[in-house]
């Protein structure tokens, strides 16, 4: 009994057919569930990445600022337009609140993305295809993304950092 | 209902685990500590810097 | 130092006794305060209202989290750790001293917490993750409640040890103090780790550690963070085993099933606690997916041999009262009048199907990038907390009020509905506040619309909808937990005496006859329903995978 000692001889207590049949199934899906996410690392398409390096918030934006001189093509609202050739660094950081640069990319290539914060954790929520990332303060975080469809895409920050948590919005643009 | 045995029947290991509740707790702690604090603690203090190759490529001369 | 009670015929110490009652009441005062916040957190994020400006909105966030999920909780869960510890062992309290000091570091960490909270000191939300940081006193609140909460959990092992000395229970301990054995083991890791990152943290703030690492200080942080919800877990299962038994005089249908399946928990559920860092750069997917993984998901067994347990304990108590036609004529039998039964049952499915199958598919590694940091995240845990574990412990309340504060129970009429008006308003909101996250709505965000930002974005206008049933469901939630405050407070300040069982308005069940031997199954019925269960939960998983399978490639 629930309030009770359990009746003499509780262990040995032959296991019901049908919570038998139930555990069975339940453990056999469960071992499926872990096998899963390890054979996606190796056919899936969409897996966090292995590669996170150390930073700090310095040498980041260093090489954000380089990388953003050397690939500008334009400004938008105040925030560089940048277009990286296709499989190579792209560096793209979150600082309260805005997120820079604005990046156009050719859909179906890959770009090696640098993610990292200047001040405090950010969230990268690319939307409308809804993949979601954390953003660290001296941790560059290697994402490498392939884009599969065209347009135009925002970068909502969807971990709070501040005040101005809602005004921290980016763009990325996918070109054919 | 079963016939009872008449001589003492040894406690299975299983069920004196079970009703031992220090050891559980010690075996929960454990296994926590190791599987997630420290083990993920250790990879945190092994990350690398950014390879000094991507650095040159966009910095130059540094 | 004792009264025997004239309904259950248990012991009870009434130095324990008196612990309970004032752990319970302040468990009652957080939950109001989390209540009123949720409301007004409701009528924000539905931007047609858009009640509080943008720093009460995070501030009362913050004070809505700390209230709800740790105050409201943990005051509860001491109080039910001192009564499955010397009540139900018919033992006594070890020690009242400590009980007294525990309770009285709870309280001063709570008013020192919702002050820093409340005067703007602490806009951090309940994670606080570093480098926010919040002013000293919040931290210092934090601490001390948790070295309340902590003695209280080391007096509930202390009992044991005694009850166990003077042989108050035989060998093996009643499957309600067991489970609460495995939620306290829980609690000492939660504790344990919010020690190991609240000191450095307070050192931080004060200026005496210069800096403090976001990495370590988010995987640490969650080893707090994550098992303190495994405790509520845990609790709540062994509040599902009791309200069983006191309704229906059910238990489990066999006890090392049970048993088993909580030590699973104690092995497994903590490391889960990675399911929080699955999208977050620095530990490898190894140590993500094994981690996650509950240990190759026994955490998640476990939860589905309770899941077959608690039901078929109901179902077997009530088929040898002779409820045996078809499938289900044991479950429209069922006391449904009883509003402790409707609670606990509301429980079981509203954290299976709603709190389970989306906790599983948004722990697993890859499909963490649909939801991480979107409204699906507390969507689900509405599923698994509140309309889990809170309404499971509203229920419990129902026998607390006249059988340890000895008091009838208010407006009993309202009592009986109180249940479904929270269960299904949480349900509602839980579900929409999912549908809002796949669509890609943060939580913890002001303004989907954006204002200030240098660009813009709408999202699918059917989200317009699903915001009318988030506040809809919202709303009825609040009223239904209100409703449960009322009725609490009035019963035990102003209701009428218990004098005997005469006075008792809910049922302590006898038990039932003995079960017949048979070849067949215990309990077709509750094997129908875990079926479907896991039909539904494979094919949400299907879908996840799906939609995953089709977003951009990242690796």
């Amino acid at each position: 009994m629930a309030l009770l000692p359990p009746e003499e001889g509780w262990y040995f207590k032959r296991v019901a057919k049908d919570e038998k049949m139930w555990i069975t199934l339940a453990l056999v899906v469960c071992l499926i569930l872990f096998f899963w996410m390890i054979v996606w690392h190796i056919y899936g398409k969409q897996n966090p990445s292995f590669t996170t390096y150390r930073t700090t918030p310095e040498e980041f934006n260093a090489l954000t600022m380089a990388f953003i001189e050397k690939y500008k093509v334009g400004e938008m609202n105040g925030i560089p337009v940048v277009e990286p050739p296709p499989n190579s660094d792209v560096f793209l950081v979150g600082k309260m609140w805005r997120w820079e640069p604005v990046l156009v990319l050719r859909k179906g290539q890959e770009y090696r993305f640098h993610i990292s914060s200047l001040d405090l954790l950010h969230g990268f929520s690319l939307q409308p295809v809804n993949m979601n990332f954390m953003v660290y303060p001296g941790y560059d975080y290697v994402l490498t993304f392939k884009p599969t469809s065209t347009g135009e895409f925002a970068i909502v920050c969807n971990e709070f950092c501040g005040i101005g948590h809602h005004m921290m919005i980016g763009k990325i643009i996918v070109k054919e | 209902m079963e016939e009872r045995k008449t001589e003492e029947r040894k406690t299975p290991f299983l069920q004196l685990v079970l009703d031992d509740f220090m050891l559980l707790l010690f075996l929960g702690v454990t296994i926590y500590a190791v599987s997630y604090l420290i083990w993920g603690l250790i990879e945190l203090a092994w990350l690398s810097p950014i390879p000094a190759e991507i650095k040159q490529e966009l910095l130059g001369g540094r | 130092m004792f009264r025997t009670c004239d309904i259950t015929g248990l012991k009870v110490d009434l130095r324990a006794e008196r612990l309970i009652q004032l752990n319970a009441v302040m468990a009652v005062v957080s939950l109001l305060i989390g209540v009123i916040a949720a409301l007004l957190l409701v009528l924000t994020r539905w931007q047609v209202v858009h009640l509080l400006p943008v720093d009460w909105y995070y501030r009362v966030l913050t004070l809505h989290g700390l209230n709800a999920l740790i105050f409201w909780i943990v005051f509860f869960e001491i109080a039910g750790l001192y009564f499955g510890s010397t009540v139900v062992l018919n033992s006594r309290m070890s020690s009242p001293k400590f009980g007294w000091l525990a309770f009285i570091l709870m309280v001063l960490g709570f008013l020192l917490v919702n002050f820093t909270i409340l005067s703007g000191n602490a806009d951090v939300l309940m994670t606080s993750y570093a480098p926010l940081q919040a002013h000293p006193i919040y931290y210092l609140g934090i601490i001390l409640f948790a070295v309340g909460a902590l003695i209280g959990v080391f007096l509930f092992f202390a009992n044991l040890l005694i009850a166990r000395k003077e042989r108050t229970y035989g060998d093996s301990l009643p499957l309600f103090t067991f489970g609460l054995v495995a939620a306290a083991i829980i609690a000492i890791i939660t504790l344990a780790s919010g020690a190991i990152i609240y000191i450095p943290t307070l050192l931080w703030s004060l200026g005496i550690i210069k800096s403090m690492d976001a990495g370590v200080y988010k995987l640490v942080w969650w080893g707090l963070g994550h098992p303190s919800q495994q405790i509520n877990v845990t609790a709540m299962i062994a509040v599902w085993y009791l309200g069983a038994f006191l309704t229906v005089g059910g238990t489990s249908i066999n006890e090392k099933v049970s048993r088993i399946a909580f030590v699973l928990y104690i092995i497994g559920i903590n490391v889960a606690a990675a399911h929080h860092l699955l999208v977050d750069p620095g530990p490898s997917p190894a140590w993500k997916v094994f981690n996650t993984s509950y240990i190759m998901y026994i955490a998640v067994l476990a939860s589905m041999i309770h899941a077959f347990a608690v039901p078929s304990a109901i179902e077997s108590a009530q088929r040898r009262r002779g409820f045996t036609k078809g499938l289900f004529d044991w479950l429209k039998n069922a006391p449904w009048g009883n509003p402790a039964f409707s609670a606990v049952f509301l429980s079981i499915i509203i954290f299976g199907f709603i709190g389970g199958i989306t906790g599983v598919v948004n722990g697993m590694e890859q499909t963490n990038i649909i939801v991480h940091n979107t409204l699906s995240i507390p969507g689900h845990f509405k599923g698994t907390v509140v309309g889990g574990t809170t309404l499971a412990f509203m229920g419990a309340t129902y026998y607390l009020i006249p059988l340890i504060f000895r008091k009838k129970i208010a407006f009993f009429g309202l009592a009986k509905i109180q249940p479904w008006v929270f269960g299904l308003g949480i349900a509602v909101l839980a579900v929409s506040m999912y549908i809002l996250g796949a669509f890609g709505v943060p939580r913890r965000h002001y303004d989907i619309t954006f204002s200030g930002g240098p660009f813009t974005y709408t999202f699918n206008p059917a989200t317009d909808f699903f915001w009318v049933l988030f506040a809809v469901g919202g709303i009825a939630a609040v009223v239904g937990a209100l409703m449960w405050i009322l009725i609490v407070v009035f019963s035990v300040f102003f209701g009428e005496p218990v004098r005997g069982p005469q006075d008792m308005q809910l049922q302590v069940a006898s038990p039932p006859p003995p079960a017949k031997e048979h070849g067949g199954f215990e309990a077709p019925g509750t094997l129908t329903l875990t079926l479907l269960f896991m039909g539904v939960f494979l094919i949400f998983l299907l879908l996840n995978w799906g939609w995953l399978a089709a977003m951009w490639e990242v690796r």
